[in-house]
């Protein structure tokens, strides 16, 4: 998948080891057990893991669900959107 | 009231003819909305020069707030969202489009045969994203809330919008059903 990622922005990250994450946010459409089920088939987190995380997302309007490099929070990104789930990406500094 | 099934190593959801034709209109309707131009329709969306070609410059963030939704941006910061929808969303409208057609060629065959009928041997991950794309989209037409099923409840039936709440929440029931039947 193409990236928006450019060289002098990558070093940087490395150079400060600053992670990206993605954010899953609430909407009141998503049933509980469908979010959970998204985040057990995509990240592979245990029942209770992905049970948790969709607590978060419910209780506080949103929840960090993965983190990594900028390309791979921008496919798991796409990922959750082709699911439906609102998810956005940014620096793990800015949450 | 239809209920999804295992069946072997599948799952099947028996439909009356009224259900499927409900089901086919909306998946109809949000085909039309999502565009049936396939971005990479007449190439071989794996060979490079062809994804190249078809790189557009930029693409707008969608004014229908259904699209919005579907399609959301993936970064708070506009440059970054246009940016990523540049490259990305080409890639998510043909994912959900290719879903929404499977569910409605599953659904042709019911409609078709003008009698009560039964999807066999499911992809149920499919059926899961269309049932969500559907029920995403009905809920921003309908601005759905936390309030909103205590306030269907208590709609007077002759009130018009009545009976398209009651689709999205039958589309919840159905896809809580499909998904308690993945899990048990």
């Amino acid at each position: 998948m193409a990236t928006t990622y450019t060289e002098a922005q990558l070093s940087v990250d490395q150079l400060l080891d600053r992670p990206w994450v993605t954010v899953v946010w609430d909407d009141p459409v998503n049933l509980m057990t469908y979010v959970t089920y998204v985040f057990i088939k995509l990240f592979g987190f245990s029942k209770e893991k992905a049970h948790e995380l969709m607590m978060q997302v419910h209780n506080e309007g949103r929840a960090v669900v993965s983190s990594g490099t900028r390309e791979e929070m921008e496919r798991d990104v796409q990922r959750l959107h082709e699911h439906g789930l609102w998810a956005t990406l940014q620096r793990d500094d800015k949450i | 009231m239809s209920n999804f099934e295992k069946l072997g190593d599948g799952y099947s959801l028996a439909l009356t003819q009224d259900e499927a034709h409900i089901l086919i209109n909306l998946v109809e309707q949000l085909l039309e909305l999502l565009g049936e131009g396939d971005f990479f329709h007449h190439y071989d969306s794996s060979d490079p020069l062809a994804q190249l070609m078809a790189m557009p410059e930029e693409i707008a963030t969608p004014d229908d707030p259904v699209l919005m939704r579907l399609l959301p941006n993936a970064y708070s910061d506009p440059e970054a969202a246009s940016d990523f929808r540049r490259y990305t969303e080409p890639a998510l409208r043909g994912s959900k489009q290719r879903v929404l057609r499977k569910v409605r060629e599953e659904l042709t065959v019911i409609v078709d045969s003008k009698i009560d009928g039964v999807v066999e041997e499911l992809d149920a991950d499919i059926w899961l994203i269309a049932l969500n794309d559907l029920r995403l989209a009905l809920s921003v037409r309908l601005e759905i809330d936390s309030e909103s099923f205590e306030k269907f409840e208590l709609m007077p039936d002759d009130e018009p919008q009545k009976p398209v709440y009651a689709v999205y929440y039958w589309l919840g029931w159905l896809q809580e059903n499909l998904l308690s039947a993945l899990t048990s």
